[in-house]
């Protein structure tokens, strides 16, 4: 897909990186800027003012048993 | 004999053990001879059980003369190194995990065993099901059989090389953005994602709560459907797992593919995608029609969302490592270190809405599925790429044909249908709708009985 001018931009990787307090090598900023902006891609493409309401969570099973996860 | 015995399928060793041709200490002995001899060059096992081996081997002799045998006794299997194994190392391929001896197994682990499955050991993984093992790791990468200088895919990258060499006649791997097919796709051999929540999680070490399968994997279809009625069904351990009656995944498995009805989504599918891989794929669906599928095209609207898939995978990923990155980085692969740290680089809302469109891709998925029984698309854009390649730490993710498949939970099977002028497998991709692995597993027997794809063998030595 070619570049949008939505897309996420380097400086604003860039600030991000700042902002988490993560280190990540200059020479590996434009490899992390590749994976946001193709990552970002569809949801900067989302009007979430358009879009009908979907729910996000996975099945949330109420009457769970107590053993479910495990304990 | 020796390599006709390594080749054998399940169904195939189940008929000899019960005529009393084969043992399976015979079988498990020319395996870890063939691992000795092979290995040293492959690096697909991390870890091998000669003994536990020789045991269960013994034990599933023993089950077979008292007539109590099922159709996995016997067969020599390989677990991926991210399956939990009691009183064996499991490293998930990492620096981190690599002295850890887990005091219990992972649920997939425990129900091959009880079906009378032979360990033969631990097959390498891409370091924590995600980053690629650079030289000078703590575990040398495995090669691909059909050309060593190539990768054999991953993650269950000692999966899939040790299956397509002879070096186990199952494995298991797990798939988070393709890491059972893409594998499978790389060594010409088959790997089922069944649907989400089919197969337990538990005791296999996380990558994305969200997005994580785990499978099968083996040189025939039959084969994947064999061990899937072993693995398959409710497991309290794992928060995901599914209530959904188990189906039998054998008993329709020569049904054909008369009537059914294939959808092709050509959008997205077939961006970037190699010429060699458009003609072996349109002549397997020329091979379907042929046996009497009906074929289609179809739209699935918001297809192109399936890279929101990294959103969530990082932002998971991140929150499992979080600690340690932040008190042992030193103990992470370079280039994994910073590609899990750009998981903290998402927002809140981000996330969020990568859900969102998982969810509307789900729904989209479901509706197209009420038009078909299944879809089928290429398993990858291309061959697998050389170590040369992948090593340079700015390789970039490609976009994946089996990321909608973990965004949507829906089971998906790769299969061979060809092999590139450069000698390397090419897949075919087939999805259908959740918990109906039986039809994914019928069409790819189906076609697998029409070609000749999978009995092809690399030659190692």
């Amino acid at each position: 897909m070619a570049s949008d001018s939505s897309d996420i931009t380097l400086d604003e990787v860039r600030e991000r990186i700042r902002v988490a307090g993560v280190r990540i090598p200059e020479e590996r900023v434009g490899l992390i800027h590749g994976f946001l902006r193709d990552a970002l891609r569809p949801i900067r493409a989302l009007d979430t003012r358009t879009v009908r309401t979907l729910e996000p969570a996975p099945t949330f099973d109420a009457a769970a048993e107590r053993d479910r996860h495990g304990r | 004999m020796a390599a006709d015995i390594e080749f054998l399928g399940i169904a195939e060793l189940g008929r000899r053990y019960r005529r009393r041709e084969l043992s399976p200490v015979d079988v498990a002995t020319a395996h870890l001879d063939r691992i000795g001899r092979l290995d040293k060059t492959l690096n697909s096992y991390v870890t091998v059980t000669a003994e536990r081996a020789l045991s269960d081997a013994r034990a599933a002799e023993a089950e077979l003369a008292r007539g109590n045998a099922g159709p996995l006794s016997g067969v020599p299997v390989g677990y991926k190194d991210l399956y939990a194994t009691k009183g064996i190392r499991t490293t998930a391929g990492s620096a981190l995990l690599a002295d850890w001896i887990p005091d219990h197994d992972a649920t997939c682990v425990t129900r091959l065993q009880q079906a009378g499955m032979v360990m033969l050991g631990k097959l390498i993984t891409h370091e924590f099901a995600f980053g690629i093992q650079f030289p000078g790791h703590r575990f040398p990468p495995a090669r691909n059989p059909w050309n060593l200088d190539h990768i054999p895919g991953g993650s269950s990258s000692g999966s899939g090389a040790a299956l397509a060499a002879g070096l186990a006649v199952g494995a298991l791997g797990s798939d988070t953005g393709g890491s059972i097919r893409g594998p499978a796709a790389a060594c010409g051999i088959v790997g089922l994602k069944p649907t989400y929540g089919r197969v337990s999680r538990a005791g296999v070490v996380t990558l994305s709560w969200t997005l994580d399968h785990t499978g099968p994997m083996a040189r025939s279809v039959e084969d994947c459907a064999l061990m899937l009625q072993a693995l398959a069904g409710y497991d309290p351990a794992d928060p995901a797992s599914s209530r959904e009656p188990v189906s039998d995944y054998t008993a329709g498995l020569a049904a054909g593919v008369r009537g059914l009805r294939i959808g092709i989504p050509r959008d997205y599918f077939f961006h970037g995608v190699a010429p060699e891989v458009v003609t072996a794929f349109d002549a397997a669906i020329g091979t379907l029609r042929g046996l009497g599928a009906e074929v289609k095209d179809v739209v699935i609207p918001s297809i192109w969302s399936s890279s929101a898939l990294m959103v969530i995978m990082l932002t998971e990923a991140y929150a499992y490592h979080a600690r340690d990155l932040r008190e042992r980085p030193e103990l992470y692969g370079e280039v994994l270190r910073e590609k899990l740290m750009a998981g903290a680089l998402f927002t809140a809302d981000e996330y969020v809405q990568a859900q969102r469109l998982r969810a509307r891709l789900v729904e989209e998925a479901h509706r197209v599925l009420e038009e078909v029984d299944l879809l089928a698309t290429p398993t990858t854009p291309g061959t697998t790429p050389a170590f040369a390649a992948v090593h340079d730490p700015n390789f970039p993710f490609a976009r994946s044909n089996m990321f909608p498949f973990n965004m949507t939970g829906l089971p998906a099977l790769a299969l061979p249908c060809g092999f590139a002028p450069n000698g390397l497998p090419i897949s075919l991709q087939l999805a259908g709708r959740p918990f109906e692995e039986a039809t994914v597993l019928r069409a790819g027997h189906a076609y697998e009985q029409a070609t000749e794809w999978h009995r092809r063998r690399p030659d190692v030595r």
